[in-house]
């Protein structure tokens, strides 16, 4: 019983944290405003945090740049389980424009395990609200298995 | 020190919130906002412009030659590597790709993100055999400008090559001086000289290159 | 005989687990937060989060896993939530709710300030074990802070004693139990104006204490990737949330205790309501309104206000009350 409290506490209050591995700011942009008072997503529970090991959510930006590689690495590696990784926009899922660069690593799932992937250049704060509805599902039934 | 904010506070405080509350009433977005890809494959011929202008690298086709001959299509579009910026649609003369308002493309496992159509590109006619070459009469005839073979010119204008062209219609399109007449049923490429000024629009655009200045 | 004992064991057990104990802190507290935060979304003009929200928080924290780094010394640094969560369990046992008092006579004043420094240097004693730079930082903000808040804290409970002692004629009462029966007798001390003063800086305080805006350097997410708690996850962050949040309810009781002391009837269960509703308007006016029109404060602005301002209140408050006034 105190198990099931708890997953349903983790869809509940799922905490964010967002890592910009190199993109244009667009898709940050987009992220920020929607902890505006016009999309307000806290009222579903969804908070920034300030660290990695205080977040559930991972949501990464930016086609993953050679330098910023093993730093994103680094901060995805220290999140605590259960966890879900969000990849935002068209950069971290392929390159986009970036294809084939020397200088990009592109996509990151070829890294780590990607749960959802939130498509748009950039999307729009309603897409983006969809995505992390999903990934606190996810969430649930990551806990629920736990 | 200044509070600037405290009548604003207590206002707020006691009015509606500004939010739009989205999950819970459903939103549509802009009228030309550029969204979805919509790909109509029945329309399509083939033409390769949308893979040569996307700047993601997003579209790509495979083809595979069914029993009849015919060539099976299929053209896919990744949006995990698509910018919207629309210029597939905007360079499609058939009209056959569409970005709608649909904004919820949300991927969770790997072909999600993928939109597919297929169709198929029938044989072309076989062609009528060429006719036996004029004699070489005295009397000089004026060159035919649909002649088989696809010599340059030598001034400047252009010679399309029949076994290459498609009537996509988009040299006609792109012609500053409205000189190239093309028209796709009828199969008819035809060039008013004297509206012509041979910039060569015509050669950089054709997607096949079929035509050769 | 034994069975005096036994039941008064017995009663003790409520009185800590139960009622002014564990589990009035927990929800309580956690309710105070909840509205603390919807307060501060709806003066933004936004909706804000269901007043339930830090429940969820707290057991979502529970189910997530606990990583300790390689660098943190680890007793040290699963022990010390606990050491907090108790000692501010243990104020607002000796906190009086209008004339009752769980454990009369056993503590007083000082005792109290004394225990309200624990929840702090627990949290600095987690931090400085989790051998982060960014909770170094942290630490020694939040070490300022308290320092900071402890002069105007100490001359306001000296101005209260003083007004207490003088009108029973002992000089100076520090007894928590004396001061409720004082106020139920003749009345709440924010009626005389002396006691104004000292109100108002105990007001101040307040946000001080519970790291709340503008005085929050000390857990300030944007610069240092939350300060005193960057390596905490899991179970003992869940108790470092609980502990903020009791510490919330521990200073709006004593605030309710010390200057509104003689509102309620003396049915306790009423006077547990009265006290929580007082403890919500004070909530809302020296936390959330504060954190909705103020920006953050660097740490020597903190100190300087604090030392300056607030002091000064205080310390108008007491030497008004050492002249009997």
């Amino acid at each position: 019983m105190f198990q099931k409290l708890i997953a349903e506490s983790a869809a509940k209050s799922p905490w964010l944290f967002h890592i910009n591995s190199g993109s244009c700011n667009g898709c940050d942009i987009e992220l920020v405003a929607v902890l505006t008072p016009r999309y307000d997503v806290e009222r579903l529970g969804f908070k920034l945090a300030g660290s990695p090991r205080q977040a559930d959510i991972v949501v990464v930006t930016g086609p993953v740049t050679k330098q910023s590689l093993n730093r994103v690495l680094s901060a995805i590696s220290q999140v605590p389980e259960p966890r879900c990784i969000v990849t935002m926009g068209s950069c971290p899922q392929s390159g986009n424009v970036f294809k084939g660069s020397y200088s990009v690593c592109a996509p990151l799932s070829q890294y780590v395990h990607v749960d959802v992937d939130i498509a748009g250049c950039a999307p729009k704060p309603e897409a983006i609200i969809d995505g992390l509805a999903k990934a606190t599902e996810i969430l649930k039934e990551k806990r629920g298995r736990m | 020190m200044d509070f600037p904010f405290i009548r604003e506070a207590v206002v707020k405080l006691f009015s509606k919130p500004s939010c739009n509350n989205y999950p819970f009433t459903p939103r549509e977005a802009a009228p030309n906002y550029r969204g979805r890809i919509v790909f109509h494959p029945e329309t399509c011929i083939n033409c390769n412009m949308c893979e040569r202008v996307c700047a993601g690298g997003a579209i790509t086709h495979t083809s595979v030659k069914n029993e009849e001959g015919d060539d099976v299509i299929t053209r896919s579009f990744d949006l995990g590597s698509c910018t919207f910026c629309s210029t597939c649609a905007d360079f499609c003369t058939r009209h056959s790709i569409e970005l709608t308002q649909d904004y919820h493309m949300i991927g969770i496992e790997e072909g999600d993100l993928i939109v597919s159509g297929t169709f198929i590109k029938k044989k072309p006619a076989p062609k009528p055999a060429p006719k036996p070459a004029a004699p070489a009469a005295a009397k000089e005839e004026t060159a035919a400008p649909a002649a088989p073979a696809v010599k340059p010119r030598g001034d400047g204008k252009p010679a399309q090559d029949p076994d290459k062209c498609v009537y996509c219609t988009i040299c006609a399109r792109k012609c500053p001086g409205e000189a190239l007449t093309v028209d796709r049923k009828e199969k008819i490429w035809k060039l008013d000289e004297d509206k012509c000024v041979a910039c060569g629009t015509c050669a950089d655009v054709c997607p096949k290159n079929a035509i050769v200045i | 005989m034994t069975a005096n004992i036994f039941i008064n064991g017995l009663q003790y057990l409520g009185y800590i687990l139960i009622f002014p104990g564990f589990l009035f802190c927990f929800v309580c507290g956690m309710l105070l937060t909840g509205i603390d935060r919807k307060l501060v979304a709806r003066m933004q003009k936004r909706v804000g989060p269901p007043i339930l929200q830090p429940f969820y928080d707290f057991f979502k924290l529970c189910g997530k896993e606990t990583i300790v780094p390689a660098a943190a010394s680890r007793t040290t640094f699963l022990m010390t939530p606990l050491v907090g969560l108790a000692a501010l369990v243990v104020i607002q046992l000796f906190i009086p709710i209008h004339g009752f008092s769980a454990f009369s006579g056993m503590a007083d004043i000082i005792v109290i300030l004394y225990l309200l420094l624990i929840p702090a240097l627990a949290a600095i004693l987690g931090a400085a074990a989790s051998g982060s730079p960014y909770a170094g930082v942290g630490l020694s903000r939040e070490m300022v802070t308290i320092i900071s808040c402890e002069l105007p804290l100490v001359l306001v409970l000296l101005a209260v004693a003083k007004t207490v002692g003088n009108a029973m004629g002992t000089g100076l009462c520090f007894s928590m139990s004396d001061i409720a029966d004082y106020q139920v007798q003749h009345g709440s001390l924010i009626t005389k104006l002396s006691m104004i003063p000292a109100a108002i800086a105990f007001a101040m305080v307040i946000p001080g204490e519970t790291g709340s805006h503008p005085f929050d350097t000390a857990e300030a997410e944007t610069e240092i990737c939350e300060g005193m708690h960057a390596e905490y996850s899991g179970a003992p962050l869940a108790v470092f949330k609980l502990s903020h949040a009791i510490k919330v309810l521990t200073l709006t009781s004593l605030f309710v205790a010390l200057f509104f002391g003689g509102i309620g009837t003396g049915l306790v269960a009423l006077d547990g309501v009265i006290v929580f509703a007082l403890c919500v308007i004070a909530t809302a006016l020296f936390i959330s309104f504060v954190h909705a029109v103020t920006a953050r404060l660097k740490i020597e602005q903190v100190f300087k206000y604090y030392w300056t301002v607030v002091s000064g209140l205080a310390l108008v408050s007491l030497v008004l009350a050492w002249y009997g006034m």
